[in-house]
C-alpha cells in the first residue's frame, strides 16, 4: 500500500515539468510538424550512439586494413586483407602452436572454453536463485538486493577483492589451513585460475540475469500455477511443463546477453590473473587485442583492428541466429 | 459423491476477516448459484472449497470426507477462472490432457475423454490450436472442456462469462445448464450477475460482507426475500420501498397506511406485527395494478423495451423514486397522474431497525409461479 501522498506529489511533480517543456515542445512541433517530432526526441541519443559507437566500429573496420605504427590514418599504409591473413593462417587450429599468431588463437580457444562454463553456470545459478527468489521466502528483498550488490561494482575492484581472497596468504588459504588443507597457489594453477575465472565471473554478473530472470516469473500469471495445481501436477512437472516454457523469452535474452559478455571477457579476469595468467591459460580475445594495440608498445593497431572485426562478426552472427530463434519460437 | 458441507468456515487475511462463519450444505447433483456484491467473499469462499486458500477455522467436507487437510488435486475438484487459467503455451489438446497426465492416465483414456469433452463442446476443430488463437467465447469452452475431462466430484465456476459480450454469455449460460443437466455434477458457480443466479440456480446462497444472508431457491428468495438486503439485491429493476406504518392487524394479515388514504393489506403473520409500528413496505415494479385507485403516482420517464414498459416517476408529494413495471406498449406522458394498486399477496413488509422480513402468514407465491 503506497500512500496516496506519494503519488500525488509524483503527479505534481510531473504536471510542473510538463508544464515548464510543454511551450518548447509545441513550438518545435509547429517548426517541423507533427510527423517528424518522433526523430527530434530520438536525436540526442542517436548523435552519442553516432559518436560513441557507430564511428569508432567505422574507425576500426577501417584500420584494420591499414599497417604500420602510426596512430593516424594519414601515417598508416593500406595493406588490404594482410591483417586478416596473419590472423588466420594456420596449419591446425586446433593446434595454438601451429598457427601464424599463436596468440591470437590461444586466447580464441580459452575464451570458447570460457563462454562454455560461464554461460552454462551463469545460467544455472541465475535460475536457481530467481526460482528461490520468486517464492514468498523471508527476507526476500534483503537476498534480492544482496544477489543484485556486486554488479553495482566495478569490474577491476571485483579482480582485486577476489585476488586479495584467493591469494597465497589470502583468505581461502587461511580458512583451508584451519580445516588442516595445505595451501594451494589458485591464482599460479592453469585449473585453478580458470576455475576462479569462472567463479568470479558468475558471482559478479548473477544479479544482473537474476533479475530478468526474476521479472519473468513474475509476469507467469499466478492463476496458471492454481489451475496446475488442481491439473495434480508435481512441483517437478510443473517447473519443466509450465514454469521454463513461458519463462522461455526471458532465458533468451539472458541467453544472448550471457554470450556477448561472455565473449568480452577482460577487465576483471585481467586484474584477476595478473594480465592472462598463469601463462596464456587466461588470456582471452580481448585481451589479446588490448595488448597487440596498447600493451609493451606494440602499436600494432590495424591486427589489433582485424581481430576486434572478427569478433565482431562472431557476435553478430551469434545475435542474429539468435534473434531468428527468438522470433520462431514467438509464433 | 459431490456432496458439500461447511461447517464454520472462517477465513481472515491477516487483520481483516473477510468470511464469518459460513455453514453450507449442498446436495450432490446441485447448481448451486453464489451472489453477492462484489468483494463479499464469494471467490474467497470458492477457492477455499477448492483448496487454494486455507481456512482460519472450520470445516469443509466433500463426499462426506474431511478435506481440510488436502490439496486441490486430492478433493476431486475441477476450476473453471474467470481468467480461464489456461496454459498458453499448450495446444487445445494439451490443455485438456495435462491434468490427466499428471495423474497418470492411459494414453487411450486421455484420447476418449477428450474426444468425448471436445465433441461435447463443440471444440474439435480447435484441439491444435494454441489458446491466443481462440476467441474468448472458444477458450471458455476449452476451460470448461479442462474441468470435464477431469471427471470432478464438484465443479467450480468463477465468474466464467464476465469476460463475454451479452450475446454470447447468454448463450454460454444456456450451454453450462444444459451441461449440469447431462452430466449431473454438483456445480458451484460464482457470480455477482443476479439473472445468472436467477437463471441457472437450483439453489441460490446471497453472500454479503462475509455471511449468508439467505440460501434458497430462486423463486423462494424472489417471493419471500429474508431481509431488506436480499429483496433489494434479486429482482431488476429493484424492489420499491416505501415507509408506512401498521394500522390494525387482524386475523389474515396487517393493514398498512403508507399515506394517501389508501391502506394496503398485507398477509403478515399477526403475532409479529403491532399496531404503530413503523415499516418499511417492498413491492416489485411488476406488482402494481396501474388503474382508477390506489396510490398517485407522477410519471417521470419511461423506458419501453417492447415486449414492456419501466414507468420511473414518485409518489405524489415524495422524492424517492418508484418504478412500474407493464407489459406491452405503455406510453404515458411526463408529469401524467396514474393510480397504482399493489397487487394483494405481493406485498413485503420489513422491519427498519433491524431490515429482516416480517413472518407472512402465508408464502407469498401466486399460482402462476408455482413450482415443483
Ligand atoms: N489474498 C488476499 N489478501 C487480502 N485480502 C484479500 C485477498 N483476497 C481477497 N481479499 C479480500 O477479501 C474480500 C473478499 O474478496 P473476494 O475476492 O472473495 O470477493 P468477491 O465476492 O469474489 O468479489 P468480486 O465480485 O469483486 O469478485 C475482499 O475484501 C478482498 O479485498
Ligand atoms: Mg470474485
Amino acid at each position: 500500500m503506497s500512500t496516496p501522498k506519494a503519488t500525488d506529489l509524483g503527479g505534481r511533480a510531473l504536471d510542473f515539468v510538463m508544464g515548464i517543456v510543454e511551450a518548447p515542445i509545441n513550438g518545435f512541433e509547429r517548426l517541423m510538424g507533427r510527423k517528424r517530432m518522433p526523430y527530434l526526441f530520438l536525436a540526442p541519443n542517436l548523435i552519442l550512439f553516432g559518436i560513441f559507437t557507430f564511428l569508432p566500429i567505422a574507425i576500426a573496420v577501417g584500420y584494420a586494413f591499414t599497417g604500420g605504427t602510426g596512430l593516424f590514418v594519414s601515417d598508416r599504409p593500406f595493406v588490404g586483407f594482410d591483417n586478416f591473413r596473419q590472423l588466420l593462417q594456420c596449419e591446425d587450429y586446433l593446434r595454438p602452436g601451429s598457427c601464424r599468431e599463436s596468440l591470437f588463437w590461444t586466447a580464441v580457444w580459452n575464451t570458447l572454453w570460457f563462454v562454455g562454463f560461464n554461460v552454462a553456470a551463469t545460467l544455472l545459478v541465475a535460475l536457481v536463485t530467481a526460482l528461490i527468489l520468486n517464492r514468498a521466502i523471508a527476507a526476500r528483498g534483503f537476498f534480492r538486493a544482496m544477489f543484485f550488490y556486486p554488479v553495482l561494482l566495478s569490474p577491476v575492484v571485483i579482480g582485486l577483492i577476489w585476488k586479495w581472497f584467493l591469494d597465497r596468504n589470502g583468505l581461502l588459504n587461511a580458512f583451508l589451513q584451519m580445516l588442516g588443507v595445505p595451501p594451494e597457489i589458485f591464482l599460479l594453477d592453469v585449473g585453478w585460475s580458470r576455475f576462479f575465472v569462472v567463479v568470479v565471473s558468475v558471482w559478479f554478473h548473477m544479479g544482473f540475469y537474476t533479475l530478468i530472470l526474476l521479472a519473468g516469473l513474475q509476469a507467469i500469471p499466478k492463476d496458471l500455477y492454481e489451475a496446475a495445481a488442481i491439473d495434480a501436477a508435481s512441483p517437478r512437472r510443473t517447473l519443466f511443463r509450465i514454469t521454463l516454457p513461458l519463462l522461455g523469452p526471458n532465458l533468451l535474452v539472458v541467453l544472448i546477453l550471457l554470450m556477448i559478455r561472455s565473449v568480452q571477457i577482460f577487465d576483471e579476469a585481467w586484474v584477476l590473473t595478473n594480465g592472462g595468467g598463469p601463462g596464456t591459460a587466461n588470456s582471452f580475445i580481448v585481451q589479446y587485442i588490448y595488448q597487440m594495440a596498447f600493451g609493451s608498445d606494440l602499436r600494432l593497431f590495424g591486427l589489433a583492428s582485424a581481430a576486434s572485426v572478427l569478433m565482431g562478426l562472431v557476435l553478430l552472427a551469434l545475435t542474429l541466429i539468435q534473434l531468428r530463434l527468438g522470433r520462431k519460437m514467438e509464433s | 459423491m459431490g456432496n458439500l458441507k461447511l461447517t464454520n468456515v472462517t477465513k481472515a487475511f491477516g487483520a481483516l476477516t473477510v468470511l464469518h462463519g459460513i455453514d453450507l450444505t449442498i446436495d450432490d447433483g446441485k447448481f448451486v448459484v453464489f451472489v453477492g456484491p462484489s468483494g463479499c467473499g464469494k471467490s474467497t469462499l470458492l477457492r477455499i472449497i477448492a483448496g487454494l486458500e486455507d481456512i482460519s477455522a472450520g470445516g469443509i467436507e466433500i463426499g462426506g470426507r474431511d478435506v481440510v487437510q488436502l490439496s486441490p488435486a486430492e478433493r476431486k475438484i475441477a476450476m473453471v477462472f474467470q481468467s480461464y487459467a489456461l496454459y498458453p503455451h499448450m495446444s487445445v489438446r494439451k490443455n485438456l490432457a495435462f491434468g490427466l497426465e499428471n495423474l497418470k492416465f492411459k494414453r487411450g483414456e486421455i484420447d476418449t475423454r477428450i474426444a468425448e469433452a471436445a465433441r461435447m463442446l463443440a471444440i474439435e476443430p480447435y484441439l491444435e490450436r494454441k489458446p491466443r488463437q481462440l476467441s474468448g467465447g472458444q477458450r471458455q469452452r476449452v476451460a470448461i472442456g479442462r474441468a470435464i475431462v477431469r471427471n470432478p466430484d464438484i465443479f467450480l465456476f468463477d465468474e466464467p462469462l464476465s469476460n463475454l459480450d451479452a450475446a454470447l454469455r447468454v448463450q454460454t449460460r444456456a450451454e453450462i445448464t444444459r451441461l449440469h443437466r447431462q452430466l449431473k455434477t454438483t456445480m458451484i458457480y460464482v457470480t455477482h450477475d443476479q439473472v445468472e443466479a436467477m437463471t441457472m440456480a437450483d439453489e441460490i446462497v446471497v453472500l454479503n460482507g462475509g455471511r449468508i444472508e439467505q440460501v434458497g431457491t430462486p423463486l423462494e428468495l424472489f417471493d419471500n426475500p429474508r431481509n431488506l438486503f436480499v429483496a433489494g439485491f434479486l429482482g431488476s429493476p429493484r424492489m420499491n420501498m416505501l415507509k408506512g406504518k401498521v394500522m390494525a392487524v387482524g386475523e389474515a394479515g396487517v393493514t398498512i397506511d403508507v399515506g394517501y388514504g389508501a391502506p394496503l393489506a398485507a398477509s403478515i403473520d399477526p403475532a409479529a406485527a403491532k399496531p404503530g409500528q413503523a415499516v418499511l413496505v417492498g413491492i416489485r415494479p411488476a406488482h402494481f395494478a396501474v388503474g382508477d385507485e390506489g396510490l398517485p403516482f407522477v410519471v417521470q420517464y419511461h423506458e419501453s423495451l417492447g415486449t414492456e414498459t419501466y414507468v420511473y416517476g414518485t409518489l405524489e408529494g415524495r422524492d424517492e423514486q418508484i418504478i412500474v413495471h407493464q407489459t406491452g406498449h405503455f406510453a404515458p406522458r411526463s408529469g401524467d397522474l396514474l393510480r397504482i394498486m399493489p397487487l394483494s399477496g405481493r406485498v413485503h413488509v420489513f422491519d427498519p431497525d433491524n431490515g429482516l422480513a416480517l413472518p407472512q402468514t402465508v408464502s407469498q407465491r401466486s399460482d402462476a409461479y408455482e413450482h415443483a
